[in-house]
């Protein structure tokens, strides 16, 4: 010890959790049922199937979207061309936020970071020629997932598909945009009616449907420790269904189209730890916490994406390592879903080849490499045994001090989860800074002349087309109908009907994302963060 | 003079992504600057205003959602137009590097893209207010007081008084028809004192001594850049009487600054050719 000192005094992973220098079985053998069982069954830590990827492989799902309904759905075709097995959309911030592509708002925002739909018009555009019942759609679409929802609907209903059969996930996940990512339109009791009102619609009508993905992802990359991302996710989805169960809903009706979304970060232990601790918890709250009975409410579902805050841009080939290690940690954890970040993104929009590396990472993981050929390879490991164990004892505590505010919306009303999280990056960036953290080509293995690869770029000209659809669309459809649908919704979102037939009828009249949140911006208020 | 450096970091546009907002906040206050944090989604006309109105040093422009070339030009106009181009830009976020040529054509001082440290960050500010103020100091100090203007009916009455009884030397004497003024000149220990009689009713002159009478009617101080100095004076909203500055005696160029800004004394700068 003296001759070979170790490289640091202390070990810990990104949430402070000591590592010591070697595990033992002893503290791992005692309590296996209790703690790990047999995957497909509880607490399902390892694993929510029985044979896991012996039966089939993750979804591979590339988020995309970009500019125009055409350019998107140009991408869709080619990533489903590639073997890419689900859909999953990316909306540019003006629709994410519910403004039309003409709004003031949207100067120079439409069309950036996702595709712009402004109607039923652009939907259709979207996913023309693409069966929706053959394909699983994922949207990333938050304070307005009602009316996305709804379009995605009505499409389906021209392709002469019923919403029965449809298969796919809102991301509707309110709570995490106060603390993390933004993109809130309405304070949150309003968000939240919503939501339930989602809950409710597709427990009859899209029973194949993710009603919600409860996301740590933002939240991590917010800046949070992976104890943070499973603790604060789970808070949010803690809170979500006791609103559905306050509207009336019994847990086992909705519990089961819930699912979730997790970041997978560098520290490839602990991420894989991160994962199995998690399907552990939430097992355990849905059975102690709110007594469903049925097995499929207590499984924790989820879709994961590589980290899009470690991608450097110096280097950026590096970001392919960094991704497929991050990947491996996901498929090692047994996520359902799993997108994976292409090299370039710290510098822009993906361009098509490197999006196309990005899907290739997950096919060799998955074909190539034999992880898959057995559920939870790591399962029994004494490391990461402990470590499950230590993340588990830690998001507890969390959930603890949440009940204690009152539960999760009034921690995020009092600041306290952002505070967390704020803490939590300040402390990594001074890591990278100081050194302590080692960032490769970024504060070491630096090189001169770093070239940078050709990137992707929106043609600016998007804006003014959508604008000029826009104008069109209003001299050509029926306005005195719009009008008609837009006031029977105003009526109806003052009273605590279900809110979805309206939106759908408002949306199948071809009216706008604009107008349609408009009337609700009247009713519900718009919230505004100090 | 160290003053507490002021930023305002700001996020223009609807992306909600502040964590590097945030940080670099958190790490210029660290370094002893006062921080202003703007809040998401704040427009460029909200921005330029915050700025103003907390009388910052730098705005901190982070953006992430692309729309960078439209929303960074957009807030350097604004702050021409509400004449406060002396605040320090910088941006920061996914920013192309192809991008950022046309963003320092529009003034954007620096960009800091992904991998920037905030001890960089905060250097780049420290550095550049430095520069700015030290620049500031040296042309609002003038080198000295050139002449004092003395306003007098007659000059055949009043020169004979400075050169003989106070025994100053007599520089000469010269008609300055722009301002309607015959006006003479002493020498007195590198400060020259400048007799002025009216030449016509409609001279300044002829008007100050109806209003006033005789008597000391204005100081001058010699500068370096006149041109600089006067859109300096005007950023700061100091009330000149002209516009632009003009030409004076002896090939110099001249502008006054109104009593009004300069507890009533009527102020001459004057640039020597």
């Amino acid at each position: 010890m003296s001759k070979i000192p170790e490289r640091k005094e202390q070990f810990e992973t990104s949430s402070k959790i000591p590592i010591e220098r070697l595990y033992l079985p002893e503290q791992q053998t005692e309590h296996y049922i209790e703690k790990l069982g047999f995957p497909g069954e509880y607490p399902y830590t390892r694993g929510i199937q029985p044979t896991m990827y012996r039966g089939r492989f993750w979804t591979m799902r590339q988020y995309a979207g970009f500019s125009s309904a055409e350019e998107s759905n140009r991408r869709y075709k080619y990533l489903l061309q590639q073997g890419q097995t689900g859909l999953s959309v990316a909306f540019d911030l003006p629709t994410q936020i519910g403004y039309d592509s003409d709004d003031p708002h949207a100067k120079g925002e439409v069309g950036k970071v996702g595709v712009a739909i402004d109607s039923l018009k652009d939907m259709e555009i979207l996913f023309q020629d693409i069966p929706l019942d053959k394909v699983s759609t994922s949207m990333t679409i938050n304070a307005p997932a009602a009316i996305l929802l709804a379009m995605y609907i009505a499409v389906a209903e021209k392709q002469g598909v019923s919403s029965k059969a449809l298969s796919g996930t809102i991301q509707n996940d309110i709570l995490k945009e106060y603390i993390a990512r933004g993109t809130y339109i309405f304070p949150p009791k309003p968000s939240m009616r919503l939501i339930t009102d989602i809950f409710q619609y597709c427990s009859t009508e899209l029973p194949k449907w993710n009603t919600i993905s409860i996301s740590g992802y933002h939240i991590r990359e917010a800046g949070s420790t992976a104890v943070q991302e499973v603790a604060f996710t789970l808070a949010n989805a803690i809170a979500y269904v006791e609103s559905a169960i306050q509207a009336g809903l019994h847990v086992d009706d909705f519990a089961p189209r819930l699912a979730f979304f997790f970041n997978a970060h560098n520290q490839f232990f602990e991420e894989i730890a991160k994962f199995r601790a998690a399907r552990r918890i939430w097992a355990k709250i849905m059975k102690e916490r709110f007594h469903a009975q049925n097995p499929k409410s207590m499984q924790l579902r989820f879709h994961t994406q590589t980290a899009g805050s470690t991608l450097t841009a110096q280097q950026p080939d590096n970001n392919i390592v960094r991704v497929a290690l991050q990947a491996l940690s996901a498929v090692l954890g047994g996520t359902q879903s799993l997108h994976t970040n292409s090299r370039d993104e710290a510098l822009a929009l993906p361009t098509e080849a490197s999006a196309r590396i990005a899907l290739r990472t997950q096919q060799i993981i998955a074909n190539e490499t034999g992880v898959t050929d057995t559920v939870d390879p790591l399962g029994g490991s004494y490391y990461v045994e402990a470590l499950t164990d230590s993340i588990e004892k830690e998001v507890w505590s969390y959930l603890q001090k949440i009940d204690e505010f009152g539960g999760a919306v009034a921690a995020i009303e009092q600041g306290y989860i952002q505070r967390e999280i704020h803490k939590a990056a300040y402390d990594y960036q001074r890591d990278i800074e100081s050194g302590k953290q080692i960032i490769v080509g970024l504060n070491a293995y630096q090189i001169e002349n770093d070239e940078k690869p050709e990137i992707y770029r929106v043609d600016p000209i998007v804006g003014e087309i959508q604008a000029q659809k826009l104008k069109e669309l209003r001299k050509t459809r029926d306005n005195d109908a719009v009008n008609q649908r837009l006031s029977e919704l105003s009526q109806a979102a003052k009273t605590n009907e279900n809110l979805m037939p309206y939106i759908l009828n408002a949306v199948k009249a071809y009216a706008t994302l604009g107008e349609i949140t408009n009337v609700l911006r009247e009713v519900f208020g718009e919230y505004r963060l100090n | 003079m160290n003053k507490t450096i002021r930023v305002l970091i700001a996020k223009p546009g609807l992306d909600g992504h502040d964590r590097g907002a945030l940080v670099i906040a958190q790490g210029l206050r660290d370094e002893g600057m006062e921080v202003i944090y703007s809040g998401l989604r704040q427009t460029p006309e909200q921005i330029v205003a915050t700025a103003i109105q907390e009388d910052v040093d730098c705005i901190g422009l982070s953006i992430l959602s692309g729309a960078h070339n439209e929303l960074l030009p957009e807030v350097m106009r604004l702050l021409k137009e509400n004449q406060a181009e002396e605040i320090l830009v910088i941006g920061g976020g996914v920013i192309p590097d192809d991008d950022i040529p046309f963003l320092k054509e529009h003034g954007i001082a620096e960009i800091f893209t992904p991998g920037a440290s905030m001890k960089e960050i905060a250097d780049f500010i420290r550095d550049n207010i430095e520069k700015k103020n030290s620049k500031q100091t040296r042309s609002t100090s003038v080198k000295k007081i050139d002449h004092i203007g003395i306003a007098v009916k007659s000059l055949d009455e009043a020169v004979p008084f400075y050169k003989e009884i106070l025994g100053l030397t007599f520089l000469g004497m010269e008609e300055v028809l722009d301002e309607g003024v015959k006006v003479a000149f002493f020498e007195a220990g590198g400060v020259r004192i400048e007799l002025l009689e009216p030449l016509h009713q409609e001279s300044p002159i002829y008007k100050h001594i109806e209003k006033r009478g005789e008597g000391i009617h204005h100081l001058a101080f010699e500068v370096e850049d006149i041109v600089d100095q006067f859109s300096k004076l005007q950023e700061r909203q100091i009330s000149l009487l002209q516009n632009q500055p003009r030409r004076g005696a002896h090939d110099t160029k001249v502008g006054f600054i109104h009593p009004k800004s300069s507890h009533k004394v009527l102020i001459e700068l004057c640039e020597k050719n």
